[in-house]
């Protein structure tokens, strides 16, 4: 019932909007590096890169996806490149716009009956996500191309949440955010995760448990 | 002799005044929002030599720097740190309180709309 609404307003936000996983923001600051974790048990990424400028970074990111009957398996290992495409800061809210583009290997695996295939083939996933965010209301929509010869995996997701209250910069700021998501040829239906986010100056964590009542866990840190 | 004395002390007291001057540079900012995307205003502005204390309030939208005794810092430069930072700088001013100061004077506040 409640997926329904969803898949209309998805498009809309998307077209409306248009990140990769979860965050928000997928790099730090110039000359900074960041690290990022987004794991449960279909979709595993580790990733980190660094910021050459205010707009500009490039990283290294892993991989690991999982069909929902588990009959498919992808490992990507990529070259990654982000880009601040443009940055709206308001008196109470700043919004983004982004692109993040990756070329590397995927190792993928197919398992049918009596017909078990494995590849290796040449990936490239641009993608671009926007998100607005005030200190109470944050919302983010992303859409992400993973193509290969043959292989259709794109990935699009929509966030939405608020903060229980506003606290003061050195203080941990909880929120709620539910994420809705899906990629294509793995799965065909929408996750959807409500997850309590915790921020504050030093770390970003999520934590929270999807639709498939499986676990999920995601983490962003700037050094 | 006595007129050598007084113009020493008023001079003395002077010199003793400026350098202990307390100079805080205090900015108004855009989009800052989120205390995990503001954390590069602070280290940016901690990494100067001239820096002795860093204070960020997000409600408020300020970030404040106090110099240490006798440092000089430009506005120019703090701006373009926290456009580095990818923030925007709206108004700028030179404050002679400490930050303390300037964070009790925003806590009363905030505690007044309460």
């Amino acid at each position: 019932m409640f997926v329904k609404p969803l898949s209309v307003i998805m498009p809309c936000l998307a077209i409306l909007l248009s990140y990769q996983s979860t965050e928000a923001a997928p790099m730090g600051f110039s000359e900074s590096t960041m690290a990022m974790g987004d794991f449960n048990n279909n979709w595993r990424e580790a990733f980190i890169n660094y910021a050459i400028t205010p707009r500009d970074a490039f990283g290294v990111s892993a991989t690991y996806m999982r069909a929902d009957d588990k009959t498919k398996t992808r490992t990507l290992e990529e070259l990654t490149y982000t880009r601040l495409l443009k940055r709206w800061n308001m008196p109470h809210a700043q919004a983004n716009l982004w692109f993040m583009g990756g070329l590397g290997m995927l190792q993928g695996e197919d398992k049918q009956a009596g017909n078990d295939q494995s590849f290796d083939e040449i990936m490239v996933t641009p993608g671009v996500q926007f998100d607005y965010e005030t200190t109470r209301v944050y919302l983010a929509a992303t859409h992400r191309f993973y193509r290969a010869s043959d292989i259709n995996h794109d990935y699009s997701a929509v966030r939405a949440g608020f903060s229980f209250y506003e606290t003061e910069y050195d203080r941990t700021q909880p929120w709620f955010i539910v994420e809705a998501r899906n990629m294509n040829g793995l799965s065909e239906k929408i996750e959807i995760t409500p997850m309590l986010r915790f921020i504050n100056k030093n770390f970003f964590i999520e934590a929270g448990v999807n639709n498939s009542r499986e676990p999920r866990f995601n983490f962003m840190y700037i050094f | 002799m006595k007129k050598l004395l007084f113009t020493s002390l008023i001079l003395s007291t002077l010199l003793s005044n400026v350098a202990f001057a307390t100079q805080t540079i205090k900015a108004n900012v855009n989009g800052m929002v989120c205390a995990f995307c503001a954390q590069g205003i602070e280290k940016k502005m901690r990494a100067l030599s001239q820096t002795k204390d860093v204070y960020v309030n997000l409600k408020q939208r300020v970030v404040a720097v106090e110099l240490k005794d006798g440092q000089t810092l430009s506005n120019d430069t703090v701006k373009d740190l926290i456009k580095d930072a990818g923030y925007e700088v709206t108004s700028i001013e030179v404050s002679e309180h400490p930050i303390a100061q300037i964070k009790a004077g925003y806590e009363t506040m905030e505690k007044e709309k309460k």
